[in-house]
């Protein structure tokens, strides 16, 4: 039997996270620049596939089929694949699961996953308005559910009176990702720092949420390189980061179909992790680094509790201890995560899958020492759907 | 002072103030647009339903064309519970969409453990801010919405529409 091929991730870049004067196709271009910068030794011609991850392009950029305009913009010829995919705020990590399998498989050999989205509009009140139509339009989003704020609070509420997870112990997620991701120099909210005072006192959001446990809106765009073993050594020297595992679990898009007991319990999420760390052969204790869904600071608390890496109902305690810090037992989102970098929907998966394979090649800006395993996740929708990529230093053997 | 504004804002010229069904935040109602128009005329009934399973007797919500279940074509409509508890609630009020206005309330209700539908998002309508509170009863109840024009041949017709939303129990 011939040797499986592997898949791993070479590098990659971000644009500029924010609120940009810019329009979709010029911050992939600059996502692009980013990781060619990453990557000195990829040339165009060296990208047999494409897979462009966007959920608001058909809408804000009038761009229904994007990839083709990828194409153009970015010189590429694909001859293996070429295709845009849409998860929402999983779109880029989606992305990466196809890449995977389509290098495994023979069918390509370096695939070039970007992600991207132009949020922000002409005039601010469409951005609210076309989230609407990301929900069960006929549904829920009839019944005003459009912005994920409310959403969320709803989750915090059920958490914080099931578990006694308290607003001071959310405000610890945000202090840490604020931490790590000040120095990340593409990030919305780069160069800005966050104290617990600040952080207790800012503007309600959405009860109990205050500012800074809500992620922002950004426009901006990401772009990593996934190849075949053999293609990653010719074209880098760094460590190979293996993709070696992945899951992803859907069980409902709107409301009456929410398969927890309460809405602070996301069994989807449980599942989505348990089948990611199976096909990985790895657990969660193995995990150096991870990258999770902190679009609201009570979204990384949960995740920690539903990914293994704390008992259920502990994870408000556990983010307290420091555990999630980079001294921590599981230091996580080490770039600042979606609250702090930013999230553009279909370019937040790529993002994270950037952060994971510098930490594993021992260069990230807050280095986890030694960092051999990490996981990146998306939730996208109103927690509909989790994602989640398991990588290591080695693959599975 | 109108006709100003109209001249310094050219908007979408070629549209000329048309109905754009793509931006609209309700449903299509009409049968010319879904299988599944009868929920939207049980509701003009005051009616709240859904689909059930004549092969295994599921029942599901939204109503479906066939079941998730077992994929079998022949469902009935059946009526749902239309008294709901409030679990945990939330009132926006800024950024609440366009079409939607502030504060506006939604709340997550459960139906009890043994009917069809256990849990729901629901907007409460006729309850001013800080008025609802956990555990409060809200019952079932429908409005209009505006309604929309679509083509037949060569005429325009007019769909009129409405939902529903869930009211405190007074
Ligand atoms: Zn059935």
């Amino acid at each position: 039997m011939a040797q499986k091929r592997n898949a791993v991730i070479v590098g990659g870049g971000t644009s500029k996270f924010g609120v940009r004067q810019a329009h979709l196709l010029d911050m992939i271009q600059e996502a692009m620049r980013a990781c060619a910068d990453d990557i000195p030794g990829l040339k165009p011609v060296d990208i047999d596939g494409l897979i462009v991850a966007t959920t608001m392009a058909g809408r804000h950029s009038s761009a229904l089929n994007t990839a083709p305009l990828v194409v153009q913009r970015l010189g590429l010829s694909p001859t293996s694949i070429c295709i845009r995919v849409d998860t929402l705020c999983a779109g880029s990590n989606s992305a990466i699961i196809v890449a995977k399998g389509l290098i495994e498989s023979g069918i390509a050999d370096v695939i070039l996953v970007t992600g991207g989205e132009k949020v922000y509009m002409p005039q601010r009140w469409e951005t609210n308005y076309t989230q609407l139509a990301v929900n069960d339009h006929d549904w829920d989003s009839a019944m005003g559910l459009g912005v994920p704020p409310p959403f969320f609070a709803m989750i915090a509420k059920m958490h914080m009176k099931r578990y006694g997870t308290t607003k001071e112990q959310m405000a610890h997620v945000s202090v840490t990702n604020y931490n790590y991701g000040t120095d990340s120099p593409n990030g919305h909210f780069g160069g800005r720092t966050l104290t617990m005072e600040q952080a207790l006192e800012a503007r309600i959001i959405a009860d109990p949420f205050g500012l800074y446990d809500c992620c922002p809106l950004s426009d901006g765009a990401s772009a990593v390189i996934i190849a075949s073993e053999e293609r990653a050594k010719a074209m880098s020297n760094r460590p190979l980061v293996y993709l070696r595992g992945t899951g992803q679990h859907a069980t409902h898009s709107m409301s009456a179909g929410w398969p927890g007991d309460t809405l602070a319990e996301w069994p989807h999420l449980k599942k989505a992790g348990e089948v990611a760390f199976k096909n990985a052969k790895l657990t969660p204790k193995d995990m150096d680094v991870i990258q999770t869904h902190d679009c609201f600071t009570i979204s990384e608390v949960i995740e920690l509790e539903e990914l293994g890496f704390c008992k259920k109902g502990e994870g408000g305690a556990f983010v307290a201890s420091g555990e999630i810090g980079i001294k921590g037992s599981i230091p996580t989102n080490t770039d600042g995560g979606l609250l702090v970098y930013g999230h553009p929907f279909g370019a937040s998966g790529a993002r994270q899958a950037i952060e994971i394979c510098k930490q594993l090649q021992g260069r990230a800006i807050h280095q986890v020492k030694d960092a051999a395993f990490g996981l990146t996740h998306n939730l996208s929708g109103t927690c509909a759907q989790h994602t989640v990529v398991v990588y290591g230093k080695e693959p599975v053997k | 002072m109108a006709e100003l504004q109209k001249a310094e804002i050219v908007g979408t010229p070629a549209l000329d103030g048309q109905y754009i069904g793509e931006m609209d935040i309700w449903p299509f109602e009409a049968p010319e647009f879904n299988r599944i128009y009868p929920f939207y005329d049980n509701l003009r009934a005051g009616k709240f339903t859904t689909t059930k399973c004549k092969k295994c007797g599921h029942i599901t919500f939204p109503p479906q064309v066939i079941c998730p279940k077992c994929w079998a074509e022949e469902l009935e409509w059946v009526e749902l519970p239309k008294m709901a508890k409030v679990v945990t609630l939330t009132e926006t009020q800024a950024g609440a969409p366009l079409g939607f206005e502030s504060p506006l309330i939604i709340a997550w209700l459960t139906f009890g453990d043994k009917g069809p539908l256990k849990h729901l998002l629901g907007r409460i309508i006729h309850c001013k801010e800080g008025e609802l509170k956990e555990g409060d009863e809200v019952k079932f109840v429908t409005f209009s919405v505006p309604a929309h024009p679509f083509e037949v041949k060569k005429d325009t017709k007019v769909s009129d529409r409405v939902y529903y939303a869930f009211e405190p129990v007074k």
